[in-house]
């Protein structure tokens, strides 16, 4: 008798657990974001990458209607500055409208967080492009991950054609607009007023901030935030 | 071995006795889980004539997870007259419901709850046919409903400015008084109003169950619309089925569901507003089988139905109704209406429709008139090749990519709507056709793929083009109601009559100390109620009433 009613009370126990599992699947289905896109078309193979990074990354998207998408197969184009996606119920790449993008992130080979954002590039080849956000806040300090294809070596590439990068940087407000910058300690210095150029000398010198690369840059941009030295171009 | 049998036996019975305390455990826990609160319904009144609008406001149980109430007008047969859907607000809404000028005579049933919910609130009404009036029977039937919707009288609140009797068009003002307690224990926001009330008829308040249906979506932000597919020639669910919704707009909405085994498809149309035109289509992607699309619809309400028992009306109540038909009568003559919607808010969501933003687009009025579209396709559209020279027309997109013509058709889009036949827009000239937007790529929407898209806006907009048929249904659907307010006297001339019945709806009143309010009397005399209703912390409801005269 008792080993009816365990049976009995094991098979409802299925039953609620599958009734359970069919809505949560009907409702996965229903809120599935549609995303928009174009096919995506590959490059000429030349030696270098056209890619900010060799494989598709798990990252998460901000659409601008609001939504977001977390958990998805993201790869950047830095060749033709577009947000790739595998769709992998119809095993196609997919290249997502970028009017249609607010932001994206996806954290790289390093496990180091990336945040892109859209923008209006209003300078020379103005139109859309995705920045990456090295120090984000009023004045924010952004990097366009540009790769052109150019000419190179051929004992480099076969074809005398090479993805090379040519990354840019910008100090970037909504009221002062884009402002180039090169990784170096001048350009930074540059986006300071005389006096405040003086206390920003101090405060890298004491601090021991070398410009060896954009980590060490964004370190000392950060540094010079935190300090509060305004900075005006 | 008797031993043994012995100490089975006791095992046994502990294993019984542990399954009976589960059980009775169990059983409790679903007894206080189903120890719910109940939706609170309130309408402006409890008498109406056919073609009024009836004001309704209603407090939702703080465990309700919907997002969307709805409120149904029901005969006593069960059968759903009209139905609201409104979006709850800090667990409360308001909203109207358009009482049909045709409802004949009779008691009627307003019941609230949402998708999910078990509960039912329901009132009962009575509603007079405009041309009919009451029945010459002298008699009716009304709920004998026993689990009635209990409120509590709120003693310590006053009333003050508020005399026993004005006079037409007078000005009343008066303020609510809420003592420091009151006011700690009041939960969401007061719901005050002052309407013609009939002392002779009161109308009852009670609850249902109802069943909801089983696996059902929770609309949070819209109305859920669903239904299933079916083979037209076996009538079996359809698996695998495709099926389209589209809203056409000034950008076409568009959402597609792919069905499971049992055909079933469902949508959330989020943060639509107002009625909608809506056309639902489903095939088969494989174009083998014809399909048939029911759409899911709620036709009656069955168990909101109470006992009935006779009731017989009072000859006070005869002469009112009848002073009500005839005030309702000149408000139609007049054209007063009661109510305004509010505009609906602009919602930006989509930027740019769902088959992406066009590579090209063609405005047919800049050009000479074509008669035909093959015309059309061949003198203004660039990599579009439209063939009709056979039976079957085609069309191919031109894939610039690959330097080749698509061997897939296109998605081809009527005023933002999917369609499948090219019959359709054989015959289509340039006086039909507005504008016509050419997206040349292969274009993804989710799962979707396009093989380009050739999307024509008509002159008319009213894509009449677009016959419905088993696979593709055409209709309005009523979205979230708008928002509403109610008409004042405000440039009413002395010589038009004011006809209200309503002289004041405050659905929504934040709780203070002293809330001033003004209203204004109408042309209508008679007894007249200022009722306000609340929501304490514990759930339960209070009410304040005054009644007044106009003469």
């Amino acid at each position: 008798m008792a080993n009816r009613i365990l049976f009995l009370i094991i098979l409802f126990g299925l039953f609620v657990t599958s009734s359970l599992n069919a809505q949560e699947e009907l409702f996965k289905k229903l809120s599935s974001v549609k995303i928009k896109g174009t096919n995506f078309i590959t490059y000429p193979a030349y030696s270098g990458t056209p890619y900010l990074s060799e494989k598709f990354l798990i990252g998460e998207i901000e659409f601008m209607n609001g939504v977001k998408i977390d958990k998805i197969g993201l790869r950047y184009s830095s060749y033709r500055d577009e947000l790739i996606y595998y769709n992998s119920d119809i095993s196609t790449q997919i290249v997502i409208d970028k009017i249609s993008i607010k932001s994206f992130s996806f954290n790289d080979e390093n496990g180091v967080k990336r945040v892109f954002r859209r923008q209006n590039y209003t300078g020379f080849l103005n139109g859309e492009r995705f920045f990456e956000l090295l120090s984000d806040g009023d004045i924010a300090l952004l990097a366009y991950r540009k790769v052109d294809l150019g000419t190179c070596d051929p004992s480099y590439s076969k074809l005398g054609l090479a993805y090379q990068k040519s990354y840019s940087y910008y100090v970037y407000s909504a009221a002062s607009g884009y402002s180039p910058i090169s990784l170096n300690r001048n350009s930074l210095l540059s986006k300071f007023t005389k006096p405040n150029q003086k206390l920003a000398k101090k405060v890298l010198r004491k601090n021991r901030v070398e410009f060896s690369d954009e980590a060490s840059f964004v370190l000392a941009w950060n540094l010079l935030k935190e300090n509060g030295i305004p900075i005006s171009y | 071995m008797n031993i043994s049998i012995e100490v089975n036996k006791n095992r046994d019975y502990k294993v019984k006795r542990r399954i009976i305390i589960l059980l009775l455990l169990f059983v409790a826990l679903m007894g206080k889980a189903q120890k719910k609160e109940h939706f609170s319904l309130f309408t402006d009144r409890d008498l109406y004539v056919s073609g009024e609008t009836l004001l309704f406001k209603v407090f939702v149980p703080e465990d309700d997870q919907s997002g969307i109430v709805n409120v149904d007008l029901v005969n006593t047969n069960g059968r759903i007259i009209s139905e609201v859907s409104k979006k709850i607000i800090d667990h409360q809404t308001d909203g109207f419901i358009a009482l049909p000028d045709s409802l004949s005579s009779g008691s009627y049933l307003v019941c609230t709850s949402t998708k999910i919910n078990p509960s039912l609130t329901v009132k009962e009404l009575y509603i007079s046919n405009q041309f009919a009036g009451l029945p010459e029977s002298n008699h009716a039937l009304r709920s004998s409903e026993t689990d009635l919707f209990v409120e509590m009288a709120a003693t310590t609140l006053q009333i003050e400015g508020l005399d026993k009797t004005y006079k037409t068009r007078g000005k009343a003002s008066l303020t609510l008084d809420f003592t420091p307690e009151l006011l700690s224990q009041i939960d969401e926001n007061l719901f005050v109003s002052v309407t013609e009330a009939d002392q002779d008829y009161n109308s009852k308040t009670f609850f249902r169950l109802n069943k909801p249906k089983k696996n059902q979506i929770v609309e949070k932000e819209g109305v859920i619309l669903d239904g299933f597919v079916k083979d037209v020639k076996t009538g079996e669910p359809f698996k695998k089925g495709v099926v389209f919704l589209s809203v056409p707009d000034t950008i076409p909405r568009f959402k597609y569901f792919i069905t499971g085994n049992d055909g079933y498809f469902i949508f959330r149309l989020d943060n639509y507003i107002g009625r909608i035109p809506v056309v639902v289509q489903g095939f088969d992607p494989d174009d083998k089988r014809l399909l048939k699309v029911v759409i899911n619809h709620r036709d009656s309400l069955k168990s909101a139905v109470p006992q009935l028992e006779t009731w017989n009306f009072s000859s006070e109540l005869r002469k009112s109704t009848g002073n009500n038909i005839d005030a309702s009568m000149f408000c139609k003559i007049f054209n007063y209406q009661e109510i305004t919607a509010l505009p609906i808010p602009f919602n930006k969501s989509e930027e740019y429709p769902f088959y992406g933003v066009a590579t090209e687009i063609v405005n047919t009025k800049l050009f000479i008139d074509l008669p035909e579209f093959t015309e059309i396709a061949r003198e203004l559209l660039s990599g579009v090749k439209f063939r009709a020279n056979n039976r079957i027309p085609s069309l191919q997109i031109f894939n610039p990519a690959l330097h080749n013509y698509f061997a897939e058709p296109p998605l081809l889009l009527i005023d933002g709507i999917p369609v499948r036949d090219l019959n359709v827009i054989k015959d289509m000239g340039s006086k039909d056709i507005n504008r016509i937007e050419i997206c040349h790529s292969k274009r993804f929407y989710g799962n979707l793929i396009f093989y380009g898209v050739v999307a024509i806006h008509t002159s008319k907009h009213d894509y009449t083009g677009i016959k419905a048929s088993d696979d593709l249904i055409k209709f309005d659907l009523d979205a979230i109601q708008p928002d509403i307010i109610l008409n004042t006297t405000v440039g009413l001339k002395l010589n038009e009559m004011d006809l209200r019945k309503v002289l004041l709806w405050k659905p929504s009143i934040k709780p203070e100390k002293n809330i001033k309010l003004d209203f204004e009397t109408s042309d209508i005399k008679g007894n007249y109620r200022l009722i306000i209703h609340g929501k304490t912390k514990d759930g339960s409801n209070f009410y304040k009433e005054q009644f007044f005269e106009v003469n």
